[in-house]
């Protein structure tokens, strides 16, 4: 994240400011609104991030920005904008690397296995809010490295969609800047990108190819209803923004819309606790992903 | 399991008792503290923990962790008291057991293990007060002392051990699958031996012997509790040190299941947010660790 440094040094001069009470209320009030959690050890990084918002509004304490999330007339937008800059940074490419690990090493595998089995050598996976498109490029890489092992001979496809129609013009376009590609290696640099003026790569046709870009409204039930038969779903720090009617109603989709045995994974710092009850949290490595179980199937006891 | 490998090592197991780094407090010190706790003055304890730097210092960083919510304190009495016995009792174990491996004999960085241990003491306590275990102390010290077989297999039979361990790690699986494969047991029998040989308590013997095989124990919750967080540590890089590639719904493991019937909290548990908190913990943990559990050259005698 951009911004870890400097949060880390305005917490320095002011470490006493972070143990104000007020912020572990913000965290509760974030976590149960939102579903993104901030342990008290990383509560330094939510209370820079708030006091980029109490600047912009003028709230003098973190109890009187408390007070302004609760119960401001303005509540719902401040809310927002908060989740803006807890996520800001976020979006670049191979972001969540226990993320990928899980794939390659645990999840890939055992579809191989099972869709091999019935004759069926397809993937499919959804990037749901894919914003400029980082997470649905990494996929793509990801796969096309694969392809030459654990998924030679498959055929694969990843649906990337947002809402925001600007953020979809640029991922179509592919043109990114350092921070997108700061974790993307000098290999997968040159052979999935090509230079595009004197500081950006833009993602080659072929890594394009992959990718289908299309607007979806994930609260639009006509549209949802449509997609299915996907092995995987990502979705990050999207579902923070909808209220819990509407985060369900999501998962009832995302649940239907996946194939028994797929996975959806959130951000890293997104709970589900109390949304759903039907996916199977599966803990990887530094990942949880929620599972599909096929009737009756439980992941557990694989230790 | 091949009983006759484990018979074999089994002199060498039960000479451990009489390893001789064992520090000089430690035998009036644990003695002080098995009796009822009503009839132990504090300052008895303090003047016992302040004759060794060792345990001072490491009362000392531990009471005045952000891990354990205390506040401030400076002097080796504030500690013990911010502490509690109970939990002096468990640093001073940990003083013991982190020097009954010698240096050279550690096949995998000493303080990978700690981590792990440590990071499975705090877990343990942790779910122990979010479900209502009635006590979370124990979960602490069971979960600190349950790998005590990794010590013993580092110690008596360290080569084989070493194989085992490079094996789990190319292959990326369990390693006391590994051991189980390479060696004929793993690190629960041997670790057994050694509990018994030093009279640990009936419960702590259990979590040590069956904290990965508890299939059937429908009626040991501390043993599936230690099992469920052993396993949330590995899975979140408080394991051993490399990458086991599996997936593991807890919530559908034998443990949990014995666990969620003493315990019905435990069916409420904010996993997604415990796990984060893990997480968050992890740098204190390492920096604990590393201050307070690097190995020292034994003392001269």
């Amino acid at each position: 994240m951009s911004s870890a440094g400097t949060a880390k040094a305005i917490t320095s001069e002011s470490a006493e400011d972070v143990k104000d009470a007020a912020y572990l209320k913000i965290r509760d009030v974030i976590y149960r609104i939102s579903g993104i959690y901030h342990a008290e050890e990383k509560l330094y990084l939510l209370a820079s991030r708030c006091k980029r918002r109490m600047s912009a509004i003028g709230a003098k304490t973190p109890a009187e920005y408390l007070d302004q999330l609760t119960m401001g007339g303005n509540r719902e937008a401040e809310l927002r904008l908060l989740l803006n800059e807890i996520t800001i940074g976020e979006t670049y490419m191979f972001r969540s690397p226990p993320q990928i690990e899980a794939l390659r090493n645990v999840i890939l595998p055992q579809m191989v296995q099972e869709k091999s089995a019935l004759g069926f050598k397809r993937l499919r996976l959804w990037s749901a809010g894919c914003s400029t498109g980082e997470e649905p490029y990494t996929l793509a890489m990801f796969l096309l490295e694969e392809s030459a092992k654990l998924l030679a001979g498959w055929t694969f496809d990843i649906l990337a969609t947002d809402l925001n129609d600007r953020s979809l013009a640029a991922a179509k376009e592919g043109v990114y800047g350092e921070y997108a590609l700061r974790s993307t290696s000098e290999l997968l640099r040159k052979k999935y990108f090509r230079q595009h003026d004197e500081k950006r790569l833009q993602v080659t046709e072929h890594l394009k190819s992959i990718v289908r870009f299309d607007r979806v409204n994930l609260s639009d039930d006509s549209k949802m209803t449509f997609l299915k038969g996907m092995d995987l779903i990502l979705c990050c720090n999207v579902l923070i923004y909808f209220d819990l009617a509407s985060k369900r109603k999501v998962m009832q989709h995302f649940y239907s819309n996946l194939l028994p045995g797929g996975y959806l994974f959130l951000g890293h710092a997104e709970s589900l606790y109390q949304v759903d009850d039907r996916f199977q949290l599966v803990h990887f490595p530094g990942a949880i992903g929620y599972w599909k179980a096929p009737d009756g199937r439980s992941a557990g006891g694989k230790s | 399991m091949n009983p006759q490998a484990l018979e074999q090592l089994r002199p060498k197991i039960e000479a451990l008792e009489t390893i001789p780094t064992i520090p000089t407090i430690v035998l009036p010190l644990a003695s002080l503290l098995q009796r009822p706790l009503d009839e132990v003055r504090v300052e008895q304890v303090v003047e016992l923990v302040s004759c060794d730097g060792t345990i001072a210092a490491q009362c000392m960083r531990m009471a005045n962790s952000p891990l354990f919510g205390r506040q401030k304190t400076e002097t080796v009495k504030n500690a013990v008291l911010a502490l509690g016995l109970k939990r002096v009792e468990a640093i001073l174990l940990g003083c013991c057991l982190n020097q009954i491996v010698p240096p050279d004999k550690w096949v995998f960085d000493a303080l990978i293990f700690w981590r792990h241990s440590l990071g499975c003491a705090l877990v343990s306590s942790k779910m122990a007060r979010l479900i209502g275990y009635p006590d979370p102390e124990k979960a602490y010290l069971a979960g600190l002392t349950h790998d005590l077989g990794i010590l013993v297999n580092n110690i008596a039979c360290t080569e084989e051990f070493r194989r085992c361990f490079e094996k789990a790690r190319e292959q990326r699986v369990a390693l006391h699958r590994s051991e189980e494969e390479h060696l004929g047991f793993s690190h629960c029998q041997s670790g057994k031996i050694l509990a018994q040989t030093w009279s640990f308590p009936t419960d702590l013997v259990d979590v040590v012997q069956f904290h990965h095989d508890v299939p059937g124990l429908t009626d040991r919750p501390l043993v599936c509790l230690i099992h469920l967080s052993d396993m949330l540590c590995r899975l979140r890089d408080l394991g051993y040190g490399y990458y086991e590639a599996v997936g593991v719904h807890l919530a559908g493991t034998a443990a949990w299941a014995t666990l969620v019937k003493y315990y019905p909290a435990l069916a409420k548990t904010d996993l997604a947010r415990l796990t984060l908190d893990i997480d968050g913990a992890m740098d204190e943990i390492r920096t604990l660790v590393d201050e307070v559990f690097r190995p020292q050259a034994p003392a001269p005698h």
